[in-house]
């Protein structure tokens, strides 16, 4: 039923066959002989059923896409697989309840480093990662920290959902502003001006799990504060946080909306769209929704990457990976289906229909055509090497992720904000992660 | 009780206060409306007064019934609702009859415990639960909700009604017995057709309940089209950061006019219910 | 009673011969003569009554809450056995000061929004007593709030409190106010208050949210219990001259007593364990000065995976609210 709701115009399933089938064999013969592909046995799936489960996109074509890709694959291979969206704050709660009771989805889509988390219930994937690796470049750093558990695939890099600053041009200029800052001190400076005409920068603070951290980690790092070490040691509470935060407060005091503090992943969006705020760090979703329904906006909004900060530049994308679980009584479907999905020409239809709120997992994808089509995309082209998972640059692992659910490090950065006293803040947070790292 | 004032000591001690309750009460539902009918260039412009639209449209019902399952999930929502409401009843009134009625030397250990399954957090036995569900093979189907719901149903409905048997003079029953009534005859044809304003509360009550419920759809229903509204409309409407807010707020409308239906015409039968209850 | 078993047993002529059947002490005639008398015994019957009630609590509870006992006492990781660890995960919640903070927050939720919830809802059930036109309209709108699928409507309040969009700042802005209580230092911007952004105001507002959410429930179960109040108490009391404070105070309060006490501990319970509501809102922000035990438990158990720390986060309280309920009920007996 949802099929047919969901049916997108733009399908051409002769199309899809024939590429499928060449694909198969395009990869047959560049993996070579030495490569233990496994011989495909449509045959033996036929008839398999396979539940993949996944957040609904903020892009909503995206969605249909990859139920258009779950109706070709089913008319390759005779597998049937069924798209679940969920809202993306509600997936854990599913892949717990799946996991602990054994049943649930075949296939998850993952969300940063939660291979880490569910590790031992996942099934390695090693042979399809490093086949598509093979073919398409090394992944990118945050990826593989985030998918390889103990040396092995836990799940298939997927995707990125790239952030940049997205700014008025119109309002940088009438403050005197021609080039993006590209250094955190210049972009202060900019705010101040911009905040002065009445168009402060946005930026989010609250519980949320897309804004607040994709910002507060980056700016943390490209001062060279970090939560802990290379060998896993706490070392939150340095001269470089404290540097990260003071910049931070006089940032939020001098140049940023002081809404901040309560907005969560959807906020600045709308502030963007009620014209109260110059720029704010977001993924392409904004200019996507202007583009539709408030085109005079889009018209003078462009694209930049975050500052760079004394340490370097950096930034946290929402990363999505594909996992098998282990309770699939499917597996070798699942593993085809993902294979599917990641063939180039879906890949690229699919990275197509989303206009750059997407990017791929190898800098492969850095160069296909869709970036050509709107020049006010290029800064996201090549944004995924800045990229870093939380925990950074401690050894991958699931406590990161607890700091991160608990919101340590926004919450640092907003309490300072709030209280003032950035070295309280940074103790409070020190003492909080010693309790997640060292117990 | 009569209004007996006058003048304005009327107005600022009765009607006051009333429009005061009506607004806050209402607002809400004035903003989910006009939000439903709002196009979206005019819900994102701050320079146009928020509280009414020169341009209304239809167009994010529209969106609702044509991009999403919304009919679908109104007909489970219903199902779900009306067949764990008549469980809870069913067991409550058998229950809530034993522990009013009967002599038994567990009976009050046993109310008290039913009550305190109330203390039980959901939040967390979600995921042990879908174990048992699991293992009743009933995961993806409404009936996961039907037979799970009845936990939080079940102990308020057995308690209402209890006070309200226990008001139900003793001798009514007796009577009847004398004249040859087995105790179930009994309480089916007496004791039962007094109750009815109690149980209709008690239904009411529970019908709300199971109308409203969140987790439990969440984590137990996984095809789109076995979903109920508070799910469904959540999880097609809310895209990470783009919440759509026209389509949302017009779910939630239509979302609680079923229940609102059911209220205006039992409402005074809900009251004398409690009423009842109140009595014991 | 012969006549009404007599159908029944010539269903059991389809397998036996009548005269067999009737001989069997087994046939299905004597088993229902035996049923009917095994029926007037209290017990039995009390325990059938009861049965159909247990049956589902104890495989949909009882089971799964016990499981929750066991996960509070181990280190249960998502997806990996569990080991017994004694106290140990209380200890380690004790120690943090999210956790702490999280204890505050409920306790301060739970109570002001119990006392505004009785408060209003008392308010409303005694205007709603009086008879005036459009009563029965108004008593059947003042409950959509409670009808409304919490989650839907949560959303809408979501929206009155956007950062950008809140229409109570448009309304402080258009009146003029906003300036002035900026200029006083109240408000942090000429735009208004950042409602969900303040640990006070967040707390606040969510707290408003419930109140507004549950306030009717409480005035609909208090109205019931108005009307069993016979007039003539009252009228009598006016005679001697007791004023309207004195009667409300005097007659009305004490008569209500009994179901004031259930509706409290009802809606106190199911405060405490409010998750729907923070989960949308604010999701414990502004930094943890709204989380509750739910959503605390939560994140830790579901977000962070740690089943174990999870599950005693929200069975912390039961201990206490288990012999709160217990006392309350034993002193609600005793009243009736």
């Amino acid at each position: 039923m949802s099929q047919q709701v969901h049916t997108s115009s733009r399908e051409a399933p002769g199309l899809c066959r024939r590429t499928f089938l060449q694909m198969a064999g395009a990869m047959a013969l560049g993996a070579g002989a030495t490569l233990a592909l496994p011989r495909r046995a449509p045959a033996a799936l036929r008839g398999t059923k396979l539940h993949h489960l996944q957040w609904s996109s903020f892009v909503a074509p995206a969605d249909d896409e990859m139920r258009r890709m779950a109706r070709d694959f089913q008319k390759a291979t005779g597998v049937e697989v069924t798209i679940e969206t969920i809202n993306m704050n509600d997936l854990q709660a599913r892949i717990s309840t799946a996991i602990e009771s054994g049943t649930g989805p075949d296939v998850v889509q993952m969300f940063w480093n939660w291979p880490q988390l569910y590790g031992p219930n996942l099934v390695d994937v090693d042979d399809l990662a490093e086949e598509i690796s093979r073919r398409d470049g090394a992944y990118y750093a945050q990826l593989v920290d985030s998918c390889k558990v103990g040396g092995r695939w836990k799940a298939v890099p997927f995707c990125f959902v790239g952030n940049a600053i997205v700014y008025r041009e119109d309002l940088f200029q009438q403050a005197g502003i021609t080039r993006f800052p590209d250094t955190w001190d210049a972009y202060l400076e900019a705010g101040r001006k911009l905040k002065a005409m009445g168009y402060p920068i946005g930026q989010a603070f609250g519980h949320s799990l897309g804004d607040p951290p994709s910002f507060a980690y980056p700016l943390l790092w490209s001062y060279g504060g970090k939560e802990v070490d290379a060998s896993g040691k706490v070392v939150l509470n340095s001269k470089e946080t404290l540097e990260a935060v003071k910049f931070c407060m006089a940032f939020y005091k001098e140049a940023l909306d002081e809404g901040g503090l309560a907005w969560d992943d959807t906020s600045n969006n709308r502030a963007y769209f009620a014209e109260t705020i110059s720029a704010t760090l977001n993924g392409v979703s904004i200019y996507f929704v202007a583009k539709q329904k408030f085109p005079h906006l889009a018209k003078v909004s462009n694209h930049a990457p975050n500052p760079a900060g004394p340490a370097g530049r950096y930034h946290m994308h929402l990363t999505q990976e594909h996992a098998i679980m282990k309770y699939s009584p499917n597996v070798e479907a699942a593993k085809e289906w993902i294979r599917f999905v990641m063939q180039r020409d879906n890949f690229t239809r699919w990275m197509e229909v989303q206009e750059g709120y997407s990017l791929g997992p190898t800098p492969y994808w850095e160069n296909i055509e869709m970036w050509e089509k709107d020049p006010k995309l290029d800064p996201y082209r090549r944004l995924a090497q800045y990229s870093r998972v939380f925990g950074y640059e401690g050894p991958p692992n699931a406590k990161a992720q607890e700091v991160f659910a608990k919101y340590i490090i926004v919450d640092m950065f907003a309490r300072a904000i709030q209280s003032g006293d950035a070295q309280g803040a940074i103790a409070w947070a020190e003492s909080e992660l010693k309790k997640v790292y060292e117990a | 009780m009569a209004v007996r004032q006058r003048g304005w000591k009327k107005f600022f001690g009765f009607y006051l206060p009333l429009l005061g309750f009506t607004v806050f009460t209402l607002f809400p539902f004035y903003w989910m409306f006009i939000t439903s009918i709002k196009p979206d260039q005019h819900l994102y412009n701050l320079r146009i007064s928020p509280f009414w639209t020169t341009r209304p449209t239809l167009e994010h019902y529209q969106f609702l019934f044509q991009r999403t399952l919304f009919g679908h999930w109104l007909l489970n929502t219903l199902l779900v609702a009306v067949v764990s409401t008549a469980i809870s009843l069913f067991c409550g009134i058998l229950a809530g009859y034993a522990l009013a009625r009967l002599r038994f030397r567990w009976a009050g250990t046993l109310g008290t415990a039913i009550f305190i399954t109330y203390l039980v957090p959901q939040t967390l036995l979600f995921i042990p639960l879908t174990g048992v569900v699991d293992f009743f093979h009933l995961l993806d189907t409404p009936w996961a909700l039907i037979f799970t719901y009845p936990t939080f149903l079940i102990p308020f409905c057995t308690w209402l009604l209890m006070g309200y048997f226990k008001a139900i003079p003793r001798e009514l029953e007796e009577y009847a017995r004398i004249d040859g009534a087995t105790r179930l005859q009994a309480m089916r044809k007496i004791v039962l057709p007094v109750a009815i304003p109690g149980i209709l509360s008690a239904g009411i009550f529970a019908f709300t309940l199971s109308w409203n419920e969140f987790l439990y759809a969440l984590v137990f229903l996984s095809s789109p089209q076995t979903k109920t509204i508070p799910v469904g409309v959540v999880s097609e409407l809310m895209r990470g950061d783009v919440l759509f807010w026209g389509p949302l707020m017009a779910g939630a409308l239509l979302g609680s006019v079923p229940v609102a239906l059911i209220y205006s015409f039992f409402v005074e039968h809900y009251v004398a219910g409690l009423t009842g209850a109140v009595k014991g | 009673m012969a006549k009404q078993t007599l159908p029944e047993s010539q269903v059991g002529v389809v397998s036996y011969p009548r005269e067999v059947a009737a001989a069997r002490p087994w046939s299905l005639a004597a088993l229902r003569r035996r049923l009917a008398t095994w029926l007037e015994d209290e017990r039995v019957l009390f325990v059938l009554l009861v049965a159909p009630t247990l049956l589902i609590l104890v495989a949909f509870l009882a089971i799964p809450f016990f499981w929750g006992v066991w996960l509070s006492v181990s280190d249960k990781v998502v997806g990996r056995p569990g080991a017994f660890v004694g106290l140990q995960n209380f200890f380690t919640i004790l120690d943090s000061s999210i956790f702490r903070r999280t204890v505050q927050n409920t306790f301060v939720y739970t109570g002001i929004a119990t006392i505004f919830k009785l408060v209003l809802g008392m308010a409303l059930a005694l205007l709603l007593n009086r008879h005036f036109r459009f009563n029965r309209l108004l008593r059947a709108s003042m409950l959509l709030p409670w009808i409304v699928p919490t989650v839907l409507s949560t959303l809408a309040w979501l929206w009155i409190f956007d950062a950008t969009y809140s229409v109570l700042n448009w309304i402080l802005r258009e009146i003029g106010l906003a300036r002035l209580l900026w200029q006083l230092g109240i408000a942090p911007s000429p735009r208004g208050f950042v409602w969900l952004g303040t640990p006070g105001l967040a707390m606040g507002s969510v707290i408003a949210v419930n109140v507004w959410r549950g306030f009717p429930f409480f005035a609909i179960t208090l109205l019931a219990g108005l009307q069993t109040i016979d007039p003539e108490l009252h009228e009598a009391a006016e005679i001697d001259g007791a004023g309207g404070w004195a009667r409300f105070w005097y007659i009305t309060l004490p008569l209500l007593r009994p179901i004031l006490t259930v509706v409290l501990l009802f809606s106190i319970i199911v405060t405490f364990a409010d998750f729907q509501l923070v989960y949308v809102l604010t999701r414990g922000g502004p930094h943890n000065s709204t989380h509750l035990f739910a959503t605390l438990a939560y994140q830790v158990g579901v977000i962070s995976g740690k089943l174990g720390q999870g599950a005693a986060i929200s069975l912390f309280m039961f201990p206490v609210l288990l012999l709160a309920v217990i006392l309350q009920l034993r002193y609600i007996r005793r009243e009736t």
